[in-house]
């Protein structure tokens, strides 16, 4: 029911990621952005502010920071000052690394923010080895800052290869420290793509991690549009990629694309330079490819209802297609290991 | 003392499309799709209002319907329950 609202086409996506600045203190080796320096030609605080206003007058709901490290840019506070005081409510992403007590009491003033702090492993050394070194002390301590604040807190995580064993003790963490844990799935974009090899986590982990979140109703999963739990997703019926649907990305220097992870030419969706945001999200070619995107090569699959087809996005980066469907969805890694125990049983 | 009213909760935003009204509840994140057409306008929502309270000049079956929506967003914690002042 909800999924034929939804591709009927809204009026508006219902959040979206906003990367406000390519620049960071960190070059973590997962990084989708490839972020460090900060883009030639980001917006503007005039032109920040006016996107903010135009988010508000669409009716979006939610905006989701990220970047590069948000905090990095000067201006990031006003830009989230003129969101709040919009209602719109927003989320940061951050690497924690510039989070303290003002700050964070400066944050819970507006009452409709909520922080997600990246963390790549329960140990210290497996998460310094993606992120560098000292992060680790540096992301706990101002979790424990913020866990005593009353913004909504939460651990971010990417499953790799490096930290999948250690996701159970990445969920005791976050309990420890009073915030939830989100599990982000690994994509092959920016850095990450650099890395791909080292840092995929194998179909037997994939698997694994599947298996364990179906029996941790607490811990979310950073799908392709929103952060929930499996039972929370399944009570929506929204089980599709929200992207250009329910879901948009706002590059550094006003590029929109359907999801942070297809921030490439080829999947521009127009420039806040040239359009505005509503007439970028009701005409971009683009988008339209994406509300209409049928993954058929899945519809046999007896998952198809679950996931219908899977992230475009990481077919794309592996197949070059996305119209292909995911290859490395749960079924895939079935086959993946039943394969591999053929050939070993063969040899 | 206050009579008892109902309205959006803090953390729930709503909005006009197509089909009718589009909730979403923050806390979850949740979405609620409520195919009303036009009959009810997202403005009804800004303020405090009565328990039974509904637009103006809807037809009885509007009313039933809407009365029972109305239940459902409550119990659905889209709205909360707040004195009228």
């Amino acid at each position: 029911m909800s999924n034929r609202y939804v591709e009927m086409g809204l009026s508006a996506p219902v959040n979206l990621t906003w990367e406000v600045s390519l620049a960071c203190n960190l070059r973590c080796s997962h990084c989708l952005s490839s972020s460090g320096e900060p883009a030639e030609g980001e917006l503007s605080t005039a032109e920040a502010l006016d996107l903010v206003e135009q988010l508000h007058s669409g009716g979006v709901f939610q905006v989701n920071f990220g970047g590069g490290e948000p905090f990095l840019r000067p201006d990031f506070e006003e830009i989230l000052a003129a969101c709040h005081a919009r209602g719109i409510m927003t989320c940061i992403s951050t690497n924690g690394t510039l989070i303290g007590p003002e700050r964070v009491a400066r944050l819970a003033e507006s009452r409709l923010v909520a922080i997600q702090v990246s963390m790549d492993g329960a140990r210290r050394e497996t998460c310094d080895a993606i992120r560098g070194k000292g992060v680790y002390d540096k992301a706990i301590e101002a979790i424990k800052l913020l866990a005593a604040s009353s913004i909504p807190t939460s651990i971010n995580t990417v499953l790799t290869a490096q930290n999948a064993g250690e996701i159970p003790a990445m969920h005791e963490l976050a309990r420890s420290l009073g915030v939830s844990l989100r599990v982000s799935r690994f994509r092959p974009s920016g850095r990450g793509a650099d890395n791909w090899d080292d840092l995929r986590p194998t179909p037997a982990q994939l698997l694994a991690f599947s298996d364990w979140l179906a029996r941790s109703g607490d811990v979310r999963t950073g799908d392709s549009f929103f952060s929930l739990t499996s039972q929370e997703r399944q009570g929506l019926g929204l089980n599709l990629c929200g992207a250009a649907k329910l879901t948009c990305c706002v590059g550094p220097t006003g590029n929109m694309y359907p999801c942070a992870f297809l921030q490439t030419d080829r999947f521009k969706a127009g420039s806040l330079r040239d359009n505005t945001f509503k007439e970028i999200w009701d005409d971009s070619e683009i988008y339209a490819s994406f509300r209409s995107l049928r993954i058929h090569s899945c519809e046999e699959c007896q998952r198809f209802d679950q996931c219908h087809g899977g992230c475009p996005a990481v077919a794309w980066h592996l197949k070059n297609d996305i119209n292909g469907g995911d290859p490395e969805c749960l079924e895939r890694c079935v086959t993946s290991i039943a394969d591999e125990a053929r050939t070993a049983k063969a040899a | 003392m206050a009579a008892a009213g109902i309205q959006l909760h803090p953390a729930c935003r709503v909005r006009q499309e197509g089909f009718g009204l589009l909730f979403y509840d923050s806390r979850g994140p949740r979405l609620l799709f409520a195919a009303t057409g036009s009959l009810l306008h997202p403005d009804f929502f800004k303020t405090v209002r009565e328990r039974d309270e509904l637009p103006e000049g809807l037809s009885d079956r509007e009313q039933t319907v809407l009365q029972k929506f109305m239940s459902q967003l409550l119990e659905k914690g889209f709205l909360r329950e707040q004195p009228i002042r």
